[in-house]
């Protein structure tokens, strides 16, 4: 018997030592944001025989089951989908903010109204040639904020598409990683805490994947994921140990398009949608711009052609090029500038023509007017995506705290564990001694 | 057993972003604060951004309406004065006219008559042609060039056109720049359209002829001189009226100046005191919740064991 007692107490000591570990591995890794909380699953010993008609029982202590990782599917899910919403709405939000940073920078408005301020200066006396040559000054200025308006909104839609070709790299790699982790569970011992750690890389994978990319997981008995894109078409992203393709292609508007092993999808979520999103919004940005500066160009050489010069000649294009990218001042001198209609003579100060002129840049339909709006336009859309990310922050907040919760390590519960599992570890000891001393008890008979 | 517990994880992350948030709100009141400017991005309130677009334009397009008008009072009072020159001179020729038309008067007095109405001719003819500070004619409507010109024998002829043209001083208004020679110089005498240019050339002849027709011939002009002060008279009066409307829109740019600030103000500005206790507001919570973090995550049992 004493014998058995001392299994009893060796087992016992061995559940507390190997608890005592998982308790110090918890406190290490207190801070991993990817580790989940292990705890050690045990059960009772009992060995129970019947030789003749004797039946007995013997019992031998405590027997360690395996590692196990507190974790919770639903959380999980939680937490990947809140991710994948708010990704995409940051990355929506960086790419409109960048746009409307390029565009009010560019003080464009500022300059169309420069332009007409100096229009009707010129007015107010047509034939003085500072007037004249202040107002072609300020068209020059006109044309270059479009151009610089242009470059800037390309410089933003320049980073969000190289933000994008950098994450599809990263992407790939996670579902490699998710595929590769998927063969290592299978061939992982149940119960280990090499499949526990295993799991832990999964969902960091998952999570990798899911902030890029809305996806839907189901996962075998032991733990393998399958994972599918949530968007039309469903493709399948990993499976068992197989990763799919995913690649993203720009056209010629800078807009992005993904594909899944060759076929064409569109993400709900995540942050690659966002980036699509964003990169959409500047391009039809581009062709606002484009069509305010046409506008511009098309309503001044009219009037140009439409009257004669100071020389009485008859006007020639104020501006060449036909969009935001070429505009540019095409006259020379101030004298070039047309404010008289046809049939005026030299030095007229008659502003019929500079009249219409201001009345098509000032007007309600106007290339004034339409960057008002497209700025309007861009600003409440900025602050609508601000409000909704703001409400996504929290939600996303909510459900990493509740995982955190769920599997995150609490550095009290821990430490009490240990004084714990100490206590057990000395008592399971003391145990052995007691075997030991009874033993001796009987051998000291005489 | 199940416990609820917060994972030592979630507590430091939770606090650093209320901690975080705080901190970029102070940064936000305090860009506002040192910039005066509530709005600095438009989506921080885009109906706000797009007020403030439109009222610079107003504020920038007032300003040039503002030196528009004050440019247009300068050309109006220029114009004023040498119409009212031009009475002068012809209430001077009146008075000499009515003076040769006495008999009693001798040839060497009509001469000396005859010298000064040349030479007020002349002054009627510089005063006819007179220029705005910027050098543009005073009375040739939109045509450049002299507003009246004067061939080898003396006739004088209108150079202009009758296109006065509108100089924009408020939104929506319009003054017209002048008068044009045509309405200042010519007029109708016994249903003949005549100007006082062909008048004075008539009178000046007169004299210069002598003889025993003069008295009859100066008398003959008197009509003519008066339809000519008569026309005057009322382009004073009109140019008197425009320059009087130009001083009405110019206060009422003054008044939409101080309106536009007001409201550029109300709309874009940072409100200081509020931003100010706003402030102190936030930074109390801030330097609160950064105490209690600290005593707070300075709480763990590892100390009593």
């Amino acid at each position: 018997m004493p014998s058995a007692l001392i299994n009893i107490g060796a087992s016992g000591a061995a559940v507390a030592r190997a608890s005592l570990e998982l308790t110090a591995q918890n406190i290490a890794n207190a801070s991993n944001p990817n580790y989940a909380r292990r705890t050690l699953t045990q059960s009772e010993l009992v060995g129970s025989a019947t030789i003749g008609l004797n039946s007995a029982d013997s019992l031998g202590g405590v027997r360690i089951g395996g590692v196990n990782r507190a974790g919770s599917e639903l959380v999980q899910l939680q937490a990947r989908n809140a991710s994948s919403d708010l990704e995409r709405t940051d990355a929506l939000l960086t790419g409109i903010q960048n746009s409307e940073v390029a565009l009010e920078q560019s003080r464009l408005f500022e300059s169309l109204v420069d332009f007409e301020a100096a229009l009707v200066r010129l007015e107010s006396d047509p034939t003085d040639a500072t007037l004249r040559t202040t107002t072609l000054e300020s068209a020059r200025q006109l044309a270059n904020t479009f151009q610089l308006a242009e470059r800037s909104l390309g410089d933003a839609r320049g980073l969000m598409q190289s933000d994008l070709t950098a994450e599809t790299t990263g992407l790939q790699n996670d579902l490699d990683e998710l595929a590769r982790i998927n063969a290592d569970i299978v061939a992982a011992r149940d119960g280990s805490a090499g499949l526990a750690s295993l799991l832990d890389a999964r969902d960091q994978a998952l999570r990798g994947i899911s902030e890029e990319l809305g996806v839907t997981v189901t996962f075998s008995p032991k733990g393998a994921a399958e994972v599918q894109l949530a968007g039309t078409p469903a493709e399948v992203l990993v499976s068992g140990s197989v990763a799919s393709i995913f690649t993203s292609t720009f056209a010629a508007d800078g807009t992005a398009s993904f594909a899944i092993n060759g076929t064409a999808v569109d993400p709900d979520s995540g942050g690659m949608a966002g980036r699509a999103q964003a990169l959409e919004e500047q391009a039809n940005l581009q062709t606002q711009l484009d069509a305010i500066a046409g506008q511009v160009i098309t309503s001044a050489n009219a009037a140009q052609a439409s009257g004669v010069d100071f020389g009485g000649a008859t006007g020639q294009p104020l501006f060449a090029g036909s969009q935001a990218s070429d505009i540019a001042l095409a006259l020379t001198s101030g004298s070039q500038l047309v404010t008289a209609p046809a049939g005026s003579p030299a030095g007229s100060s008659d502003t019929t023509v500079l009249g219409n002129l201001i009345t098509a840049i000032g007007d309600g339909t106007g290339p004034i007017q339409n960057t008002d709006t497209l700025l309007l336009g861009l600003s409440s859309r900025t602050a609508g995506v601000e409000t909704r990310r703001e409400g996504l922050t929290i939600v996303s907040q909510a459900a990493e705290a509740q995982l955190l919760q769920e599997t995150g390590v609490n550095l009290d519960t821990e430490a009490a564990d240990l004084v714990r599992l100490q206590q057990s570890f000395e008592a399971n000891g003391r145990v052995i001694q007691v075997a030991v001393e009874v033993f001796d008890t009987i051998l000291g008979l005489r | 057993m199940s416990t609820v517990s917060t994972s030592t994880g979630a507590y430091y992350s939770r606090s650093l972003t209320q901690m975080n948030g705080l901190r970029t709100s102070l940064e936000d009141l305090q860009t506002q604060i040192a910039t005066g400017q509530r709005i600095y991005r438009g989506s921080q309130d885009p109906a706000a951004a797009a007020r403030l677009r439109t009222l610079n334009r107003v504020e920038v397009l007032g300003d040039i309406q503002q030196d528009n008008a004050a440019k247009l009072e300068q050309d109006l009072t220029f114009a004023a004065e040498q119409v009212g020159g031009v009475a002068d001179i012809l209430i001077r020729a009146k008075e000499l006219a009515l003076r040769g038309s006495t008999d009693t008067l001798g040839d060497t007095a009509r001469d000396a008559i005859a010298e000064e109405l040349e030479q007020l001719g002349e002054e009627l003819f510089d005063r006819a042609n007179g220029l705005t500070l910027t050098g543009e004619p005073l009375f040739a409507g939109t045509a450049s060039g002299p507003a009246f010109v004067r061939d080898a024998s003396g006739t004088v002829t209108y150079n202009g056109n009758d296109d006065v043209g509108a100089v924009p001083v408020a939104p929506g208004t319009e003054i017209e720049r002048g008068v044009t020679g045509r309405q200042v110089f010519e007029f109708d005498v016994n249903g003949a359209s005549t100007d006082t240019f062909a008048v004075f050339g008539a009178l000046v002849d007169a004299y210069r002829t002598g003889g025993p027709g003069v008295a009859a011939a100066a008398l003959a002009q008197i009509d003519g001189l008066d339809a000519a002060l008569d026309t005057i008279n009322r382009n004073q009066a009109v140019l008197g009226t425009r320059a009087a409307w130009v001083e009405v829109v110019q206060d009422n740019q003054a008044e939409r100046d101080i309106a536009t600030a007001q409201q550029r103000s109300q709309v874009g500005d940072t409100n200081i005191a509020d931003a100010v206790a706003r402030l102190q507001q936030t930074l109390t919570a801030l330097e609160a919740s950064q105490a209690s973090f600290a005593r707070v995550s300075s709480l763990t049992l590892f100390n009593a064991i």
